[in-house]
């Protein structure tokens, strides 16, 4: 099936997670995504776990082949001169092309907007650095779970009382990732229009900073900013997480109205607390959350967190418990739409992926093959994307151009 | 000004959860001219906060003020007959519908893209819903806490010496930020689509699929080596931990990589500890991680926050401090970069929000207009832009 990016091609200078995830969007939409990649520098993720069955290999990384599904690999060692050229002869024949090196370092490669526009005047180019192309902290390194904490989100997560804390994963990567590919369509669709490219300068911590832009509003109000406060909000009680029968089980429970709390209260068989005066409106739960919420645990405590998920569902409180990966793996509900995606790897065989958060009804978008081995698309890419011959390949291989 | 990427794009939102309302965002601030749909009593998130003193106003909400910069502010209560048939004109004159009523919700409004479609065949309707408008939890009642459950993130943070501590939610309304941007990025991809086929089309975006997509390595590690996720207890490279700094700051040190180690080593000036054979490459470290942690916390503890942030950076070592908002107002980096912006609003006043998160060369990221007074411009969509009397438009209960 033909998805609505068919016809467009991605020259993809990526590597570790934010790049990749912002290429992944338009693979997933039907682009040509290669991957220009080498053994003498292995992008990050093909180096890290979890590894298929423990082995490790630059082939087998569930990370990598998570984000790069549906690309295509080229070996290029960019460093040499020769290398640069086909890059550049890729560039020539591409409609975007994608970097996320720390600021300043693409153009030091020889491959700046100006430089790939002689080749290409049409091109849009995406860089998406750290900190962004300009300013004093531009040459700054950054990856993802730093981004966390740079962006001022840790400083407003955690428990209460307790130091600034991570979010569990390094969001600042797919958070900018997807952000970049929005700006990148957008682009694409300007062009469309008006034939004209253009370069996009993002700052994966600015973009960060931008899932929350709420705190800075309220810092310019008032001059604070929130204190790290657990699961509680303000707009909201109870809202938390609440221990299970098990170990290490939990369920999420969030009222967002007067109703909702009365219709937790008969579902627990508590019709008494309807009419407590302590929780009638949320200004009262709020006030007295602590009484709150133990009696609620009190309730989840002997109950199985599944059952007490369908339980809430059924009147009308929104509950869930905390999935666990497996229990994604084997979420029914996900299996049902379709969602997991599992073709063959030529190394790893058929693993389970997640798939397009999204479905399309006239162009469907589906994930093409599963990600590549590191050159997988060499002969490919060389001979029919760029038109050398078998011969020339072969020499290019002899010399270490592709490598 | 200069040009705009989306310049005479019309859409339509309609929000409940936040994920519509960001959506629209992301393309009213490239230019798009969206017109937020408000039931008559206004958007759930003018009762959000946080507000000026801590007093509620709904022309003064932060959060309702930084997510519908650039859009213009109707009022229309689509649940009744006459405002549903205006409610149809706009949306049959428009190119893209965003919303995220839920499922059974949108069915009951008529909502639906069968309907909609018979309207205006080029239409691109984008429906974000929790769980997606199929399986068996099609129907199931969300929140962010609630969706990040779903979709395995919550899980994944905590406080791995903690075990009777919960998951942890991320600050913010993270869900809809993630559902958003997604419809966003598939709406584009439709619409590029539209300029060749000239077709629209439905897109259906599933909140706990946006999530499950960026769980980094947790749903792989199941799949690759059948282990289950732990709440940041699998980080499987060190240094990737907080320390706290002499000042009282808090430090993120990281190496990914391993010649960054070995340059954090020398700027430590190579103590003993990190010639152990617990030491010798990130894997290893991290395993050996609660002996080797103290040596860390006592050497950053020798150092001020932003002393050792830019020292590390200078030797090209990814630390990072834990800013605070105070921190990142007055960050002169990003002063350089003009990254903050003030809008002027006629209610709230003049404020300081989050600017562009990319910045394109040739149509950029723009502030035009401050968020929309409850209803401001209902005489400008309804009277100019769709012809509609004033009678008419006092009928329809506007």
């Amino acid at each position: 099936m033909p998805g609505p990016l068919e016809g467009i091609r991605v020259a993809d200078f990526t590597w570790v997670w934010a790049g990749p995830t912002c290429t992944l969007q338009l693979a997933h939409m039907g682009a040509e995504v290669i991957r220009m990649e080498s053994t003498r520098r292995v992008c990050t993720l093909r180096m890290l776990p979890p590894f298929a069955g423990g082995q490790m290999g630059i082939n087998r990384s569930g990370y990598f082949n998570q984000y790069n599904q549906g690309k295509r690999s080229l070996q290029l060692d960019i460093s040499k001169p020769e290398g640069k050229e086909i890059a550049k002869k890729l560039v020539a024949v591409s409609d975007i092309a994608v970097e996320n090196f720390a600021g300043g370092v693409i153009e030091r490669m020889g491959f700046g907007y100006e430089e790939l526009c002689k080749v290409r005047p049409e091109l849009i180019m995406m860089s998406m650095s750290g900190c962004g192309q300009t300013g004093p902290d531009s040459g700054y390194v950054s990856y993802g779970p730093a981004q966390v904490p740079l962006s001022g989100m840790s400083s407003l997560t955690g428990y209460a009382g307790w130091q600034p804390m991570h979010v569990g994963m390094s969001y600042g990567d797919p958070n900018a990732g997807l952000h970049a590919a929005f700006a990148v369509l957008s682009a694409l669709i300007h062009r469309e229009k008006t034939g004209k490219g253009q370069y996009i300068d993002m700052s994966q911590w600015e973009a960060t900073m931008n899932a929350f832009g709420e705190a800075f509003v309220g810092y310019s109000m008032n001059g604070s900013q929130p204190a790290r406060n657990g699961n509680r909000v303000d707009h909201m009680s109870p809202h938390g997480a609440f221990r299970c029968q098990g170990e290490d089980r939990w369920v999420t429970i969030a009222c967002g109205s007067d109703q909702e709390w009365q219709a937790l209260c008969s579902a627990m068989g508590r019709a008494d607390l309807i009419d407590d005066v302590l929780f009638r409106t949320l200004a009262d739960r709020k006030v007295n959350e602590d009484a709150l919420e133990p009696l609620i645990e009190e309730w989840t405590i002997t109950r199985e967190p599944y059952d007490i998920t369908t339980t809430l569902q059924a009147a009308g409180v929104a509950a869930f418990t905390p999935l666990v990966n497996r229990e994604l793996a084997e979420d029914p509900h996900l299996s049902e739409r379709g969602f997991f995606v599992e073709k063959e790897h030529l190394e790893v065989g058929t693993r389970k992926h997640a798939g397009i958060p999204w479905r399309m009804s006239d162009t469907p978008c589906e994930v093409q093959r599963a990600a590549p081995v590191i050159g997988q698309d060499n002969d490919y890419v060389l001979g029919e994307v760029l038109g050398f011959s078998p011969a020339e390949i072969e020499d290019l291989k002899t010399r270490q151009i592709i490598t | 000004m200069p040009d705009c990427a989306l310049e005479g794009l019309k859409v339509v939102e309609c929000n409940t959860t936040g994920a519509a309302s960001y959506a629209a965002k992301l393309m009213a601030d490239l230019g798009a001219e969206v017109v937020k749909v408000e039931p008559p009593d206004g958007d759930l998130a003018r009762t959000l906060g946080p507000f000026p003193g801590g007093e509620r106003h709904p022309e003064k909400s932060g959060t309702f003020l930084y997510y519908n910069c650039n859009k213009l502010g109707v009022t229309l209560d689509i649940g009744e007959p006459r405002p549903r048939a205006l409610f149809d004109r706009l949306v049959a004159d428009s190119d893209v519908f965003v919303h995220d009523f839920a499922p059974g919700q949108a069915d009951s409004l008529g909502l639906v893209y069968e309907r909609l479609r018979e309207l205006n065949p080029h239409l691109v309707m984008t429906s974000i819903s929790p769980f997606g408008h199929s399986g068996p939890y099609r129907d199931y009642k969300a929140y962010d806490l609630t969706s990040l459950s779903a979709g395995g993130w919550l899980w994944l943070n905590g406080w791995p010496l903690h075990p009777e501590m919960p998951p942890l939610r991320p600050f913010g309304n993270q869900s809809a930020i993630q559902a958003g941007v997604n419809a966003a990025v598939a709406t584009m991809g439709a619409l590029f689509a539209r300029l060749r086929s000239g077709r629209g089309q439905h897109i259906e975006v599933s909140t706990q699929e946006c999530i499950l997509s960026i769980l980094e390595f947790a749903f792989e590690i199941w799949a690759y080596m059948e282990t289950p996720t732990a709440r940041w207890g699998q980080r499987p490279i060190q240094p990737l931990d907080f320390f706290q700094c002499k000042d009282g700051g808090w430090i993120f040190a990281l190496c990914v990589e391993e010649h960054q180690w070995q340059r954090l080593v020398e700027l430590m000036e190579t103590p003993e500890w990190t010639t152990w054979d617990v030491s010798t490459n990130r894997f290893v470290r991290a395993a050996n991680w609660d002996a080797l942690r103290p040596f860390m916390e006592e050497w950053v503890s020798q150092w001020n926050t932003d002393d050792l942030y830019r020292a590390a950076q200078e030797k090209r070592i990814p630390f990072a401090p834990a800013s605070t908002i105070a921190d990142l107002v007055d960050s002169p980096h990003l002063k350089a970069r003009g990254f903050f912006v003030e809008v002027a609003h006629p209610h709230a006043g003049t404020l300081k929000q989050a600017g562009a998160p990319y910045k394109l060369s040739a149509t950029p990221w723009q502030i035009r207009s401050p968020s929309p007074a409850l209803g401001q411009h209902n005489a400008a969509v309804f009277g100019e832009r769709l012809g509609l009397s004033s009678a008419e438009m006092q009928e329809a209960g506007i």
